[in-house]
């Protein structure tokens, strides 16, 4: 088990493409961390530089302390998952798995052993005989957890793992592999585009864009307090409305929109007042709009808008709304597809609002849930 | 009226298939089945073609092919032939393929390697055989440069001593057969996941590790599907053989293809001919069943 840490870190291609720029970070030993953003983030890029499957431009990059820029990714003690587990077809589960002992010189015994405890733990054991190709996706991932865990190296390298199984079987597999990443407590840098993933299984969230870190903090701290509009944008499902409004006095305004901001608001952010009767961007949460008809929204001020579209999801509603304000882009080219054409916000309601689409309602805001940017640097105020 | 229709439509949908079959089995019957019946029949017969009403012979010509040292001669000859240009066509093919996969030869060279590696699949066989002949004539340039560096002493008659020729024609063959074995190859390293490298780079695997253990099971169904091909492809050659050394000097390069020639053509015997011809057909059949029985199992 290791520290990993990542010091002014650049990766530039040929083409004079900057694919990651200064990236510093520090993974501490047996945390389990994840590099999430948007696809070109760079994300997977840093990875393959810890694995030593890319080289580093510049910087230094040291692995329990050893600094591994030149080493090639066998002296590196990693041990890496791949996206498409790169399991050998024409190899059994058990040779797969015992790959890395066969290459090392150990013998079938030594090899067996180990092989029985690690397929134990992954209960593979009845599939040790099988080749790849029969076994479930679910199956496969784990195999190919089981030949990293195999080596027990200094840290596990993640590169979207779940991303080739079906929605249910991830769910578990999160799970899975979360657990198992507690019970060994070996340091494990995790890649994933998908949010979910990142807010569900690491203790930390590092936020890549455009090959430059965005945050790096707890899950809750990611949602709560991102440090920029595209932060805010990209962690929570569906994204964070972003606005543009002038502040005026103590209110919002945008076209007919009008919020009122409570004095906590400017507790809160002290430098929120020096944007009075200048543009600002705000934000707010599906999550923390409300339907005012319902017990839920009647506490809360209300502002017009119109129903374009609903998704019912049982447990919720995703209801896609058209509101007086210009909307602002995150930066995350993946949260375009949260809006239609006709709208400009979304709302998560409760399954017993009675909204139809094409009506207007009154829609109820919890102002103290507002997150506020510049609207140059789009950095949080 | 309606159980009339649908056993109508039965009726076609069954006879269907067979329409469709028919132009080709059609042309397969009359252009290889016909000459391969007429020549086993002829193999049975006593002054076959040569005779309006041939008398039946039984395994007489069998018998005589089977006695003529000759006939056994052009048999070794016929396997040392093509298991050489196996071998030596997955060899080569082998290295060339994993050379031009390589990331480390500059694009540009490996362009222009990809092209002159494949030349030779280029010329028809009459050609090759005429640059060999050339090249390997006792004036020519392979004389020449192996006595200037110093290999050769004197002048060595490749094609026409009993002891080089059968090794001349089996080079020449190498040389004329790799590119479809690189071609193959090539195709199937470009088929193999780069993960699979990057994995075993990181579980410590050397260079000839990552051939052991991947690159030569990835290929392994390429690899048995060519060489079944070529062996059954080579055995059967006659043009670069009858056009360099015509079977000789003194049978030394005489393989089943050209015996059967000289029998057929030369001393027109043609039943004599038929039934070597049978022999290549039988020998030629059982490949293919291991071939089809293998390509079965996949």
């Amino acid at each position: 088990m290791a520290e990993v840490v990542l010091e002014n870190i650049c990766k530039t291609y040929g083409n004079n493409f900057h694919a990651i720029d200064q990236l510093n970070l520090s993974v501490e030993d047996g945390e389990f961390l994840i590099l999430v953003g948007p696809s070109g983030c760079g994300k997977s890029t840093a990875l393959r530089m810890i694995a030593g499957l890319e080289d580093v431009t510049s910087g230094s990059l040291r692995i329990g302390g050893v600094d591994v820029v030149d080493m090639p990714p066998k002296d590196r003690d990693i041990a890496m998952v791949f996206q498409s587990y790169a399991l050998y077809p024409h190899m059994t589960v058990f040779e797969n798995i015992g790959f890395s002992m066969r290459l090392a010189g150990k013998s079938k015994a030594e090899r067996k052993k180990r092989v029985d405890e690690i397929a134990k733990t992954l209960q593979l054991t009845s599939l040790l005989d099988s080749k790849p190709a029969n076994l479930s996706g679910g199956q496969r991932q784990r195999v190919a957890m089981g030949r990293a865990m195999v080596r027990e190296p200094a840290a596990f390298l993640m590169d979207e793992p779940l991303s080739n199984l079906d929605a249910k079987l991830r769910v578990q597999m999160r799970a899975e592999i979360t657990s198992l990443q507690k019970q060994l407590g070996v340091t494990t840098i995790y890649v994933t585009h998908d949010q979910t993933e990142a807010m569900t299984m690491g203790d930390r969230v590092a936020v890549l864009k455009g090959g430059v870190l965005q945050q790096v903090d707890t899950p809750k701290r990611l949602y709560e307090s991102p440090v920029n509009a595209f932060v805010a944008g990209f962690i929570g499902s569906p994204s964070m409305n972003l606005f543009e409004a002038t502040l005026t006095g103590d209110e919002l305004m945008s076209g007919a929109l009008a919020i009122r901001l409570q004095d906590a608001a400017f507790v809160r952010r002290p430098g929120l007042r020096s944007y009075a009767g200048r543009k600002v961007v705000f934000g707010i949460r599906p999550e923390d709009l409300y339907d005012s008809s319902l017990e839920s929204g009647r506490k809360y001020q209300t502002i017009p808008a119109k129903v374009t579209s609903i998704e019912e999801l049982g447990s919720e509603q995703i209801v896609h709304l058209n509101i007086d304000a210009v909307r602002v882009d995150s930066g995350d080219p993946d949260a375009v597809q949260d809006f239609g054409l006709a709208s400009n916000a979304v709302a998560k309601f409760e399954p017993v609002s009675t909204v139809r689409s094409g009506s207007e309602i009154r829609l109820a805001l919890d102002d103290a849930k507002l997150h506020f940017f510049d609207p140059e640097t789009h950095l949080a105020i | 009226m309606t159980r009339q229709k649908r056993s109508h439509h039965k009726l076609k949908r069954a006879v269907a298939p067979y329409l469709y079959l028919s132009p080709s089995l059609l042309i397969i019957g009359l252009l290889m089945l016909l000459p391969m019946v007429t020549v086993i029949a002829y193999s049975f017969q006593n002054s076959a073609v040569l005779r309006r009403d041939p008398s039946f012979a039984g395994l007489k010509h069998y018998q005589a092919i089977f006695d003529d040292p000759v006939f056994w001669a052009s048999l070794w000859h016929t396997l040392y032939f093509t298991c050489m240009s196996v071998i030596f066509h997955m060899t080569i093919g082998m290295a060339f393929a994993l050379m031009l996969n390589s990331d480390r030869i500059n694009p540009t060279l490996r362009n222009i390697l990809r092209v002159l590696y494949i030349l030779p699949w280029l010329f028809t066989a009459v050609i090759i055989a005429v640059i060999w002949r050339l090249l390997l004539e006792p004036n020519g340039v392979v004389n020449s440069i192996l006595m200037q560096i110093g290999i050769i002493g004197s002048k060595v008659e490749w094609f026409s001593s009993p002891q080089t020729a059968l090794h001349a024609v089996t080079f020449a063959n190498i040389w004329a057969g790799y590119p479809l074995f690189m071609v193959s190859l090539l195709a199937g390293l470009q088929g193999i996941p780069k993960d699979f490298y990057e994995a075993a780079d990181i579980d410590g695997a050397k260079a000839y590790q990552k051939l052991i253990f991947i690159t030569i099971p990835q290929l392994m169904p390429i690899i048995i599907s060519i060489s079944l091909l070529d062996f059954i492809w080579t055995m059967q050659v006659f043009p670069l053989i009858w056009i360099t050394t015509g079977g000789g000097p003194i049978y030394s390069t005489e393989v089943l293809s050209t015996y059967t020639y000289k029998l057929a053509f030369s001393s027109y015997n043609l039943s004599q001919a038929s039934a070597s011809a049978v022999v290549i057909l039988l020998i030629s059949l059982g490949l293919t069943l291991f071939y089809i029985r293998y390509q079965k199992a996949r």
